[in-house]
C-alpha cells in the first residue's frame, strides 16, 4: 500500500495545486478581490507565489522520494516513483508557466 | 499545423510498415540491446520529440490568443447581442433605444468591434465564421468577443450551441458599413 | 461441503468446488448468479446489445444527413436521436463492456478464485441492466432525452425541457454510474488485495495496472457527476435553483461537473484499451514489451494529468484567457505519455517479430486511426483553433477518431484474442478479414469527410442544411461509409456467433501468451484456480489459493513477459 502512496503522490500534488491555482485566478478575477482593498495589479504576484511554492513542493517530494529511508523496496517501483515524480514537476512547470505572461483576468 | 501533424502521421506509418517489413536477422536480444531501445523509443521518440513540439504549438496558441483578446482603444465600438431560442437581438451603445433583430446585425467596417454576448434562455453561441471564433451566450454571464470586418458587407453568423428544435435556422447576419453608412445609421430615426 | 468418500484427487477437488461456486442451472442461474466469469460474459454481451443500438441511431443519423433538407426526422426526433446515440455509446456500450472484461479476465490473470465481491458485482450489472433499459424505454416510446449527450441545463432543465425526458437520462445515467462504481471499488480491492500469492506490485501484469488507475480514475470522476445529475433532477422535480441564474444558480456549474467527469471519461475509455495493446501486441510480435516501468508510468501519469483538462471543452465560454491558458497547457501536455505508449508499442514491434494475425491487424487499425485522432485533438487544444472548430463536425471526426480507434479497434482486438478463451474452439469460419476491411474503410471513408465539412463550417447537431455550401457530396460521402461500416459490424457479429457455435475445439494458449488466464481450462470453470501442485486447502475459501506462484515461475509461466532474455 505505501508503493500506491509512492506512485500517488507527486501527482496527486500536482493536481491539488494546478487546480488551487486555477481556483486562486477564479479569486482574483472576481468582484470580491477588489472588495477586499486589493488591486487588479496585486493578482499576478499573488498568483506568481502559488506557482512557485508549487514547484518547490515539487522538487521536495522528488528529492525526498529518492532518499533511502523513503524510496521503495522493489528497484522497478523505486524507478516508476521517479519517473513519476519528474513527471509531476514537469506538468507543474509546464502548467503554471501561463502565470507569467498571459493576461490575468480578460 | 496541418502539415506537422501530416509529417508526424508518416512518420509513424513509415515506422509501422518497416517493423513488419524488417528481417529477423536484425535483432539482438539481451539487457544491453533493451537498454538502447529504451532510450531510442521512449526518451528519444516518445518524451523528447512531443515535449519540443507540443511547447512550440502551446507558446504559439497563446501568443495568438493573446492578440485576439478584446483590449480598450479609442475607436472600439460596443454592440450587444442577446441570443434566445431563435433569434438574436442587437443593441447599439452608440445609439440607446435601438434593437434589431435578428437580421441584420449592424457593424462599422474597418473598426474594431466589442461584441457583448448574453443570452435570455438557454446556452447559445455566437459565432461569425469569417470575423472570429466563437464565443457562448450563457444566461447570467455577458461575455465580450472582439470582432472586426475589414471590408464593408454582409457576413454570415450562426448560433453554434445546440438549443433546442429550431438550431439548424438560428441565423443572423452581420452588416458591416463604412464610415458613413454606419454613421446614417446611427442617425436614423428609432422605429 | 460434503465429505467426499476416498482420497481427494485433483478432478474430485475441481468438482467440489465446482459445485460449490457455479451459478445456479437453468434460465435462474441468469438471475442469482454472482460468479466473475458469468457476470463478465453477460456484461460484454449486454453491452454489445447497446453498442448495436447506439450503431442504428448512428444510421439514423447518417441518413438524415445524406441529403440536404431531407424530410427523413424532423428536429424533435432528430435531437432524440443524436442524445440517445451519444449517450448509448458513452455510458452504456463503451465503460460497462470495460467493465465486463476486466470482471471476466482480472481473477484469472491475478490467480485469485474469484473478485473481492462477488455479490457487489451482481448488483453492479442489474443496476446497468435497470438504467440501461429505463434509457432504452424511453427511445421506444419516443420521449427519451434530446438535449444533447451532456446535457446543458437551462436547455436540460424543467423550464427548456418540461416532458420527462432529461428525468430519464438523469436517473438511468445515476443507475450507470453507480454500476461503474460497484465495479470500480470491486476492481481496485481485487489487485490490491487479493494477488496471488509472490505476484509483487512489481510482477503484476501490464493489463492490471492498467484497470487499477482507471478504477481509481472512475472513484474519483463518477461522484462529480452523480453530484451534477442529483442536483439537476433536485432542480428539476422540486424547482431548487442550484443552474438557474434569476434565482442565484449558474449554469456553468453544471459545465465544470459533467466535464470534470467527462474528460477523465475519455481516458477511462482509452487506458484499458491501451492495457489491452500492452497486453496483446508483445504476444503477437513473440517478444516482450518494451519499458514495461515506463509504460506502466506513463498510464498512471496520464490518469492523473487527465483530470487537468476538462475546462478545455469550455474554451468558448467566456473564461479569461490566463484560465484557458493553464487547460491549454494541460491538454498538450497529456500528449506526452500518450507518445510514450505509442513509441513503446512501436518499439516492441520493431524488437520482436511481429505476426499479422486478426488481433494484430485490428491493432495496426488502432495506430493509424488513433494517431490522426490524436493529432487533431493537439490542434483543438490550441485556443484560437478551437473557437473557430468548436462544435463544427470537425470535433465530431476528432472524437470518433479517438474513440473508435483508440477504443472500439482494441476492443475488436482483443475479442479475436480472448475468443478461443471465451469458447474453447478456434476460430474457422474467415469472416473476420473481410469485416475489417469493411470496417476500417468505411470508417476512414464517413470521418475524412466529417472531417473535411467540419473545417467547411457544418455544426454539430443541425437536423439538416442547405444546398448549395458544397457539402451535399461530403455528406453523402460519409453516409456512404457509415453504412459500409456498419455491414462491416454486423459481419463481425456473424463471424463471432457462428465460430462460437460450430468451429472446432482449439488447443490451450493458443497464442503462446505469457499471462496467467490461459493457465486454465478453456472455456473457463466456473472456479478460477491456477495450476497448483498440490492444496492444502480443500474447502474454498475467498482468501487467495495457497498455491504458491513460485510453482508457477518454475513452470516458465509468468505473470508479465519482463525483460529476462528469454524469449518464447
Amino acid at each position: 500500500m505505501t508503493d500506491i502512496l509512492r506512485l500517488a503522490l507527486p501527482l496527486t500534488t500536482w493536481l491539488a495545486a494546478f487546480s488551487a491555482v486555477y481556483g486562486l485566478h477564479g479569486l482574483v478575477c472576481s468582484p470580491r478581490w477588489a472588495q477586499a482593498g486589493l488591486g487588479p495589479e496585486t493578482g499576478r504576484p499573488v498568483l506568481l507565489l502559488a506557482a512557485g511554492l508549487a514547484i518547490g513542493l515539487q522538487i521536495a517530494l522528488l528529492l525526498a522520494l529518492r532518499r533511502s529511508r523513503l524510496a521503495a523496496p522493489s528497484p522497478l517501483i523505486r524507478r516508476i516513483t521517479t519517473m513519476l515524480a519528474v513527471s509531476a514537476l514537469v506538468a507543474t512547470v509546464w502548467t503554471l508557466t501561463p502565470v507569467t505572461a498571459t493576461t490575468t483576468c480578460h | 499545423m496541418f502539415a506537422g501533424a501530416s509529417a508526424i502521421l508518416v512518420l509513424v506509418m513509415v515506422l509501422l510498415w518497416l517493423a513488419f517489413r524488417r528481417g529477423p536477422a536484425v535483432r539482438k536480444g539481451g539487457p544491453a540491446a533493451e537498454e538502447r531501445d529504451e532510450r531510442i523509443w521512449i526518451k528519444g521518440l516518445g518524451l523528447a520529440f512531443p515535449l519540443a513540439t507540443l511547447a512550440a504549438l502551446t507558446a504559439y496558441g497563446l501568443v495568438v490568443g493573446e492578440r485576439l483578446l478584446p483590449r480598450p482603444g479609442p475607436d472600439v465600438v460596443t454592440v450587444g447581442a442577446e441570443g434566445r431560442q431563435w433569434a438574436w437581438t442587437f443593441t447599439y451603445a452608440d445609439a440607446p433605444g435601438r434593437a434589431t433583430g435578428g437580421h441584420p446585425a449592424t457593424s462599422p467596417a474597418g473598426r474594431p468591434v466589442d461584441v457583448a454576448i448574453t443570452s435570455a434562455d438557454v446556452i447559445q453561441s455566437f459565432w461569425v465564421p469569417r470575423l472570429a471564433g466563437k464565443l457562448d451566450a450563457v444566461p447570467g454571464h455577458v461575455n465580450i468577443l472582439r470582432i472586426e470586418a475589414w471590408e464593408p458587407g454582409d457576413y454570415a453568423g450562426l448560433g453554434a450551441e445546440f438549443n433546442g428544435p429550431g438550431y439548424a435556422g438560428h441565423r443572423f447576419t452581420v452588416r458591416a458599413h463604412d464610415a458613413a453608412g454606419w454613421e446614417a445609421f446611427l442617425a436614423e430615426e428609432t422605429p | 461441503m460434503t465429505p467426499s468418500p476416498g482420497p481427494l484427487t485433483a478432478l474430485r477437488r475441481h468438482r467440489a468446488l465446482t459445485r460449490i461456486w457455479a451459478s445456479d442451472p437453468g434460465w435462474k442461474g441468469w438471475f442469482t448468479t454472482v460468479n466473475h466469469t458469468d457476470l463478465g460474459r453477460m456484461f460484454i454481451v449486454a453491452s454489445m446489445v447497446f453498442f448495436a443500438a447506439g450503431g442504428l441511431l448512428a444510421m439514423l443519423i447518417r441518413a438524415q444527413l445524406a441529403s440536404p433538407r431531407s424530410a427523413f426526422m424532423g428536429p424533435e426526433t432528430y435531437a432524440q436521436v443524436f442524445t440517445m446515440h451519444g449517450t448509448i455509446m458513452m455510458f452504456l456500450f463503451a465503460i460497462p463492456l470495460i467493465e465486463g472484461i476486466a470482471i471476466y479476465l482480472l481473477p484469472k490473470m491475478l490467480g485469485s478464485r474469484d473478485l473481492a465481491f462477488p455479490r457487489l458485482t451482481a448488483y453492479g450489472f442489474w443496476c446497468y441492466a435497470l438504467g440501461g433499459s429505463m434509457l432504452i424505454v424511453s427511445l421506444l416510446l419516443g420521449i427519451a432525452p434530446d438535449s444533447g449527450w451532456f446535457m446543458y441545463p437551462p436547455l436540460s432543465s424543467s423550464a427548456f425541457s418540461p416532458g420527462p425526458n432529461s428525468d430519464f437520462w438523469l436517473l438511468g445515467i445515476t443507475f450507470v454510474e453507480i454500476s461503474a462504481m460497484a465495479a470500480a471499488v470491486e476492481i481496485t480491492v481485487t489487485i490490491l488485495r487479493y494477488r496471488a500469492p509472490g505476484m509483487s506490485l512489481a510482477r503484476m501484469p501490464v493489463f492490471a495496472w492498467y484497470m487499477l488507475v482507471v478504477a481509481v480514475m472512475i472513484l474519483t470522476g463518477f461522484p462529480p457527476l452523480i453530484l451534477g445529475s442529483v442536483l439537476l433532477e433536485l432542480e428539476r422535480a422540486f424547482g431548487l435553483p442550484f443552474f438557474r441564474p434569476e434565482a442565484g444558480g449558474d449554469a456553468l456549474l453544471w459545465q465544470h461537473l459533467f466535464w470534470l467527469f467527462g474528460h477523465p471519461e475519455v481516458y477511462i475509455i482509452f487506458l484499458p484499451a491501451a492495457g489491452i495493446i500492452s497486453t496483446i501486441l508483445p504476444v503477437l510480435s513473440r517478444t516482450t514489451l518494451l519499458g514495461y516501468a515506463w509504460v506502466v508510468a506513463a498510464a498512471i501519469a496520464l490518469g492523473v494529468l487527465s483530470f487537468g483538462l476538462w475546462v478545455h471543452h469550455m474554451f468558448t465560454t467566456g473564461i479569461p484567457h490566463m484560465g484557458l491558458a493553464f487547460f491549454s497547457a494541460a491538454s498538450t501536455l497529456v500528449a506526452v505519455p500518450t507518445g510514450v505508449q505509442i513509441f513503446a508499442w512501436i518499439g516492441t514491434l520493431w524488437k520482436g517479430e511481429p505476426q499479422l494475425r486478426l488481433p494484430m491487424l485490428w491493432i495496426l487499425a488502432f495506430f493509424v486511426t488513433f494517431v490522426i485522432g490524436g493529432l487533431t485533438g493537439v490542434m483543438v487544444a490550441v485556443v484560437p483553433f478551437d473557437w473557430q472548430v468548436h462544435d463544427t463536425h470537425f470535433i465530431v471526426a476528432h472524437l470518433h477518431y479517438v474513440l473508435i480507434g483508440g477504443f472500439v479497434f482494441p476492443m475488436l482486438a482483443a475479442l479475436y484474442y480472448w475468443m478461443p478463451h471465451l469458447t474453447g474452439r478456434r476460430r474457422f469460419f474467415r469472416l473476420g478479414e473481410t469485416a475489417f476491411w469493411l470496417v476500417t474503410l468505411g470508417f476512414h471513408l464517413t470521418f475524412l469527410a466529417v472531417h473535411w465539412v467540419g473545417l467547411l463550417g457544418q455544426r454539430r447537431r443541425i437536423h439538416t442544411y442547405d444546398g448549395g455550401d458544397g457539402w451535399e457530396v461530403i455528406n453523402l460521402i460519409a453516409s456512404i461509409g457509415g453504412f459500409v461500416s456498419a455491414i462491416g459490424f454486423a459481419l463481425i457479429l456473424l463471424d463471432v456467433a457462428v465460430n462460437a457455435a460450430v468451429a472446432v475445439r482449439g488447443p490451450r494458449n493458443p497464442w503462446g501468451a505469457g499471462t496467467l488466464e490461459w493457465a486454465m481450462p478453456m472455456p473457463p470453470a466456473p472456479i478460477t484456480s491456477p495450476p497448483c501442485r498440490r492444496s492444502a486447502a480443500a474447502t474454498p475459501s475467498m482468501t487467495t489459493p495457497r498455491c504458491p506462484f513460485a510453482s508457477l515461475a518454475a513452470k516458465a509461466i509468468w505473470a508479465i513477459p519482463r525483460a529476462t532474455g528469454a524469449k518464447r
